[in-house]
């Protein structure tokens, strides 16, 4: 009975669908009809087809946070020059790394152990120490929940992504966002409940396979979203085709459908009337959506804020704040990717990850920081969960002898969590003394999975979905904990 | 709100019926659920799930330690070895209380981990005290080898019937007696041009043309049943029908044209499976030799280019050429065979054993690992990351390739011979051209030759070969010339064979030994395990065949066990899926699951019936089993029942009608081809690239280079034969619920989300039809308004419109002509009145109708 722009509807019970519109009045003509059927959609009912009734109903438990924003780092960051401060560098330098744990990616040259050049300071009441980078992230320090000690399996960029959005190396599994749209359902049946925008220079390694929704139905993938112009894919009309004539065409169409469907031998099949609704749906987000791109009545102040005005940051920063505005209109899960493409034009600094750090962050810090003092100023600070962090971290050692490079690192890097339900000013775990492996405290992918469902009502070991004769879960089957410790 | 509630009895249902009558209670309802009887908590929904949770794993259905089942109330009571479980009304004496409760660790039950929390010995506690009720009606799940599925497939008679004449074949008495044992009608027949239609759609995917409607017209006026009944067999000889059907097949094989993963590569050839699966299905080859020649299409005594081809379906997987863990890589590979192999042709979850035994089926590890040993010996040909193909042919074909090429090489190394001999003379002759200094460095012996003379031998090797060349003495230049022509005579006799994308077990190659994983870490290496199907089906290892020296044999022998006749889920499964098909759901509603938690048949009967017919009587032609259920009353149905069975049959699990179901993608846009005009029918080879929007493409990593787009014409093919990406899937295919492209998928799923309007609507793909269709109307109608009308329907819907449908439109016509009359004219614009039919197309592509067929 869900019509909804963005949740499906399922075949249920005959029965449901046939006493509802028999309530409803039979007939199928009228708008009002129409607005009913949306207005009666129930995500979770729809949802809830896979899930055995013996599951507890969802969410599980009061969520802390409504909404999430993840900003990935795509390429991955690397944990020693930005959150993770590692000062026995600099006695190391020039040092071959002799620990036990595999260094770098498949058959990229090794070097010696490197310090980062950007200084760490000690920021806010609550000391957390974050690099030069971030100058701006850094005025939040008191809200930011540091994981130190993040590990994956894997050093290659396909499968961490993969790894990192859907808990599997492998494609073909739902992404976090899918789950929680099958879990929790929309809060705005105009608008996508899973928003993914990518960076202009092009999308992750592995692409449309990061936000899918693999065996669920794809409606609960994530869906693109442009942050200019049309923002999604077939919104706007056709070229050659008026508005006036849209609404016309349009009125032709649910005419013509409503004699269809006033035969009485179909008055009762409601997956044909909750097709006719889609398409009234589908007209009205054209206006929904396009509003929420035009930042025409942001005030110049709040564009300079995000950065908008400034070459570097004008990307990121109108995606920030279109995630705000998102996350006002109840929008789930919104899913930002600085960096696109390959190597340098992401975080992936194996040519040089200095400079390349520099420019990465230098694209993001200012629009994150205005997000998130948005987000308090309006209030949803309390509502919205961030994440932020990329597919793994980088070596401490340089990739060459000599060479400003970082390889990839998957043995230890940071991530950090902020917003509802979170205690921030404090760093979680502890990697070597070189911040090569996670050696305090670990926390897998996984635990990370676990604990950003946590914060959002669910419960990892319950959420499930049946597929392949297993009731199938994000974290898997291996037992995989919340970290208690991120939680306010 | 009442419809939630009753949405969750309907899950409740479907979920208790996948369940297989593990928990099935018959006449659940609301208030028997709520209902707490007055003598303690009820078992199945208070006490049975702590049982099932902390007892379950040994004291359940697949394992009965001291023979004590406790999932049912009824076999607590009645206990294992040691006798009765429980003593009703009497906590302290019953057994299952004293063991949970015990402080002796070898007593206290469960054995492994934390004892029962108080709550839950409390519940257990006031069940017995309750007096250990038995839940009325209780159903009891049969042992895992009792299961249904595994049973022999015996061929029941068909039922008596009252209304005699209904029945047209077997398939109506098995339906009509149930519908007549309720007391309910059958739907009545569909009109003869819905029915066209739906026959049209479900054979060959595309609508009828006007002539043959007009040709069915004139024949079903006299008699439309036999008239329907000839042109199913017109449309089963056509090469749409194979089109239409093998991408039902290519969802259960997992098909894809690529990889996925970072660099997400085109399976070389991938589409030669493609072809084949339409080939065989059009040749109507018989289903069982159809699976033996995927699984061991080279290890057939009638091997030939074709089987091989067919064996592809190893290769169809997803597949990472950079794996996380190289060690991990072989058995995710293995495991992509072993789960689409168990689920596609028997129906089982098997994949679920590979860490551990299966939870809900009587399936273990050494069942999952015993079926990888069967694809163990397979490789994939590969250089690095780059995927290789090989020569495809027939044993003979192979071997002849083999001579050839090792006579090729001799005759080769005896020209390069010749030449070289010819040269050594040449260079000591004067009258080779080269200058003084480069000859004096031929001249020398090359161990003595210094850097520089190195330098201009290598500088001038092709020179003077050249000038050897002509110089060459006829006697040179004959022998060569020979060697040439035997050449030449050596590829005329055995041409070379053309690639296929398969997998390949190397001849000589060792086959290491099967081993089964520790919870499925390939670092943790078990017992051996040799190659065997599921021991619940049959308990004997696979032994190799006689006639096979070329290759392993694992596959052939499991393929001919799977084949065999006695299999008991290979026809059941398939015959299934045909229903499915044809009917919007199968009789076993869970198509890829056959075990314990499957659903169990609707009609069982009629189920085993089909299976037994199917490979007895019909010889394994799917052709027949679509003939006989096309021609059945029952698929001739109208979609609307003959009275409310709204309460008594709410999921038309009895089949009073043949409910309404959206069309497949594939099927909706070969339709709106079909009726533009566009649609191009060349069939086979190479696939075809859909147009992506540029806003699609942005998301990729290579945006630039990811994918080029095929000429209008080449687009205009049948959608099967559409590229499809792992990691970038065709944003129309994706959004009308295009089948997941990495696990087999038993299913389409139905979605109804905006999205779709959006695309169907505002969409290129659609919009550009429109135009297509508004000049083929313009074309072939005329310029009279009513014509083309008339037209549009007949094309799209197969009916002509009604009076109420023609004034819509003719209203909407005049309106739109008038207010774009008003408008500046556009340059280049079309008329308005054409802009105005353009509308009208796009309008009647987007009709419900046109996906819902009646």
């Amino acid at each position: 009975m869900n019509p909804n722009r963005f949740s499906p509807h399922r075949t249920l019970g005959a029965r449901t669908r046939r006493d509802f519109l028999a309530q409803a009045g039979g007939g199928f003509a009228s708008l009002a009809l129409v607005d009913l059927l949306t207005r009666s959609g129930v995500s979770l009912a729809a949802a809830a087809s896979a899930r055995s009734p013996a599951l507890p109903p969802l969410p599980h438990f009061r969520p802390k946070a409504k909404r999430a924003v993840f900003l990935f780092m795509n390429g991955g960051p690397s944990q020693v020059d930005t959150f993770d401060p590692k000062p026995a560098l600099v006695r190391w330098q020039g040092k071959a790394y002799t620990g036990d744990a595999k260094v770098g990616s498949n058959g990229r040259p090794v070097g010696r152990l490197m310090p980062s050049p950007f200084e760490f300071q000690r920021h806010g009441q609550s000391g957390l120490e974050i690099s030069s980078l971030f100058p701006h992230t850094a005025r939040f320090a008191d809200d930011l929940c540091v994981i130190r000690s993040m590990h994956s399996d894997t050093a290659a960029h396909a499968s961490g992504c993969l790894q990192m959005n859907s808990g599997r190396v492998f494609i073909g599994h739902p992404s976090l966002g899918a789950w929680l749209s099958y879990g929790l359902g929309l809060e705005n049946e105009n608008l996508p409940g899973f928003v993914v925008m990518t960076d202009p220079r092009g999308g992750p390694i592995g692409s449309a396979s990061n936000w899918s929704a693999g065996y669920m139905p794809a409606a609960y993938q994530g869906t693109l979203f442009r942050s200019a112009g049309s923002p999604l894919l077939d919104l706007a009309t056709p070229p050659g085709t008026t508005d006036r004539t849209q609404r016309h065409a349009l009125d032709l169409l649910n005419e013509l459908n409503g004699q269809h469907l006033s035969d009485p031998a179909r008055a009762q099949h409601s997956e044909i009337a909750a097709r006719m609704a889609s398409y009234e749906l589908a007209y009205r987000m054209q206006s929904s959506a396009g509003e929420v791109v035009d930042l025409g009545r942001e005030s110049a102040a709040t564009l300079e804020r995000y950065g908008i005005n400034d070459r570097v940051t004008a990307d990121f920063g109108r995606k920030c704040l279109i995630t705000r505005r998102l996350l006002e209109r109840g929008v789930r899960f919104i899913q930002l990717y600085s960096g696109g493409g390959h190597i340098e034009d992401t975080w992936d600094g194996h040519n040089d990850c200095l400079n390349n750090h520099r420019l990465h962050a230098a694209e993001t810090d200012r629009p994150i920081a205005a997000l998130m003092g948005d987000l308090k100023q309006l209030g949803l600070w309390d509502e919205t969960l961030l994440i932020w962090g990329g597919e793994f971290g980088r070596t401490p050692t340089s990739e060459g002898v000599d060479k400003p490079g970082r390889d990839h690192n998957w043995h230890g890097f940071s991530m950090w969590l902020a917003g509802a339900g979170v205690r921030g000013g404090q760093a979680i775990g502890a990697t070597d003394e070189f911040g090569f492996k996670a050696v305090e405290q670990p926390v897998h992918v996984s635990d990370l999975h676990a604990t950003i469902l946590h914060l959002m009502g669910l419960d990892h070991r319950l959420l499930s979905y049946f597929n392949g004769g297993l009731d199938q879960r994000l974290t898997g089957v291996v037992e995989r904990n919340v970290v208690t410790q991120v939680l306010a | 709100m009442l419809p939630l509630a009753d949405k969750t009895i309907a899950n409740w249902r479907g979920w208790l019926g996948r369940s297989g009558g593990w928990l099935l209670v018959v006449g659940l309802s609301l208030s028997a659920l709520s209902a707490r009887a007055a003598a303690g908590p009820d078992f199945t929904r208070e006490v049975r799930p702590i049982l099932e949770k902390r007892c379950g794993t040994c004291h359940g259905r697949l394992q009965q330690k001291g023979k004590l089942r406790l999932d049912a109330a009824s076999l607590v009571r009645q206990g294992g070895k040691h006798g009765p479980a429980v003593e009703p009304g009497q906590p302290s004496v019953s057994r299952l209380l004293v063991r949970v409760l015990s402080t002796d660790n070898e007593e206290r039950m469960p054995p492994e981990g934390a004892p029962l929390e108080a709550g839950q010995i409390a519940i257990l506690r006031a069940w017995i005290e309750g007096g250990a009720v038995v839940p009325e009606k209780e159903v009891v799940a049969p042992a895992p080898a009792e299961h249904w599925s595994f049973q022999p497939i015996r061929r029941p008679a068909a039922p008596p019937v009252r209304a005699a004449s209904w029945p047209r074949n077997p398939v109506d008495a098995f339906i009509l007696a149930r519908l007549e044992a309720r007391g309910l009608p059958p739907a009545a027949e569909a009109a003869p041009a819905s029915l066209l239609r739906r026959i049209y759609l479900d054979l060959t995917g595309l609508p009828p043309a006007i002539a043959e409607q007009d040709a069915f017209a004139a024949e079903a006026a006299t008699n439309a049943p036999a008239a329907l009944d000839v042109v199913i067999d017109r449309l089963l000889a056509r090469t749409a029908y194979g089109e239409r059907w093998a991408r039902h097949w290519l969802d259960l094989v997992r098909y894809a044209d690529s990889n996925g993963y970072e660099r997400d590569a085109a399976k070389p050839l991938v589409w030669q499976y493609r072809d084949y699966v339409i080939r065989s299905l059009n040749a109507d080859k018989p289903y069982p030799r159809f699976v033996q020649e995927q699984l061991a299409g080279d290890e057939l005594p009638d091997a030939s280019r074709e089987t091989v081809i067919a064996t592809g379906f190893h290769r169809l997987g997803h597949w990472d050429d950079e794996p996380a863990d190289v060690d991990a890589d072989r058995f995710d590979q293995l495991d992509d065979l072993v789960r689409t192999t168990s689920e596609a042709f028997l129906g089982l979850t098997l994949g679920c054993a590979r860490c551990h035994d299966h939870k809900f089926e009587p399936l273990s590890t050494r069942d999952y690992y015993a079926l990888t040993a069967v694809f163990a010996p397979l490789r994939r040909p590969q250089d690095g990351r780059t995927e290789r193909t090989l020569p495809a042919g027939s044993p003979a074909e192979l071997a002849a390739l083999a001579a050839r090429d090792r006579e090729l090489t001799r005759l080769e190394d005896e020209a390069r011979a010749v030449r070289a001999k010819f040269r050594d003379e040449y260079i000591q002759d004067d009258r080779c051209p080269l200058p003084a200094e480069s000859l004096k460095a031929w001249r020398t012996p090359p161990p003595q030759r210094s850097e520089a003379q190195k330098k201009q031998v290598a500088e001038s090797t092709k020179s003077l070969d050249e000038a050897a060349e002509r110089a060459w003495l006829e006697p040179v230049r004959q022998r060569l010339a020979e060697l040439e022509q035997g050449k030449q005579a050596q590829r005329t006799a055995v041409p070379d064979l053309l690639h296929g994308y398969f997998l390949q077990e190397p001849p000589g190659a060792p086959i290491p030994a099967t081993q089964v994983l520790v919870r499925g870490n390939p670092h943790r290496p078990g017992d051996t395990v040799v190659a065997a199907v599921p021991a619940i089906l049959d308990a004997k290892p696979l032994v190799k065949p006689d006639d096979i020296t070329r290759t392993s044999g694992r596959r052939l022998a499991f393929a001919r066990w799977l084949t065999a006749p006695e299999n008991p889920l290979l026809a059941r499964v398939i015959v299934n899926r045909v229903w499915q098909q044809h009917f919007g759901t199968g009789l076993v509603r869970t198509p890829g699951d056959f075990g314990l938690m499957g659903e169990p048949p609707t009609h069982p009967e009629l189920l085993d019936w089909l299976a037994h017919w199917f490979i007895h009587d019909a010889g394994g032609s799917l052709k027949k089993l679509h003939r006989l259920l096309l021609t059945s009353r029952t698929w001739r149905m109208a979609r609307q029942p003959a009275v409310d069975v709204s309460t008594v049959d709410p999921e038309n699990r009895l089949w009073s009608h043949v409910p309404y179901r959206r069309l497949e993608v594939e099927a909706i846009r070969d339709s709106m081809l079909a009726v533009s005009g566009q649609l191009n029918p060349q069939p086979f080879g190479p696939p075809m690239f859909p147009d992506i929007p540029s806003q699609a493409l942005e998301a990729n990593t290579d945006k630039a280079s990811i994918w080029t787009a095929s000429s209008e014409a080449e687009q205009s093919r049948r959608t099967i034969y559409a590229f499809i990406k792992r990691g970038l899937v065709v944003p129309m295919l994706e959004v009308l619920d295009l089948c997941d492209t990495v696990q087999s998928a038993p299913r389409r799923q139905i979605t109804t989300v905006a999205p779709q309007a959006l695309t169907l609507f505002n969409g290129t793909f659609v919009n550009t039809q429109a135009r297509h269709l508004a000049a083929r109307l313009r074309r072939e109608a005329g310029v009279d308004v009513i014509a083309r009308i008339d037209l549009a329907y007949r094309l799209a819907l197969g009916r002509r419109p009604r009076p109420a449908e023609v004034s819509a439109l003719q209203e909407f016509l005049n309106r739109e002509r008038a207010s774009r009359s008003a408008e500046p004219t556009v340059a280049g614009a079309s008329s308005p009145d054409e802009q105005a039919w353009v509308q009208v197309a796009r309008v009647v592509l987007n009709l419900n109708e046109l996906v819902y067929p009646d």
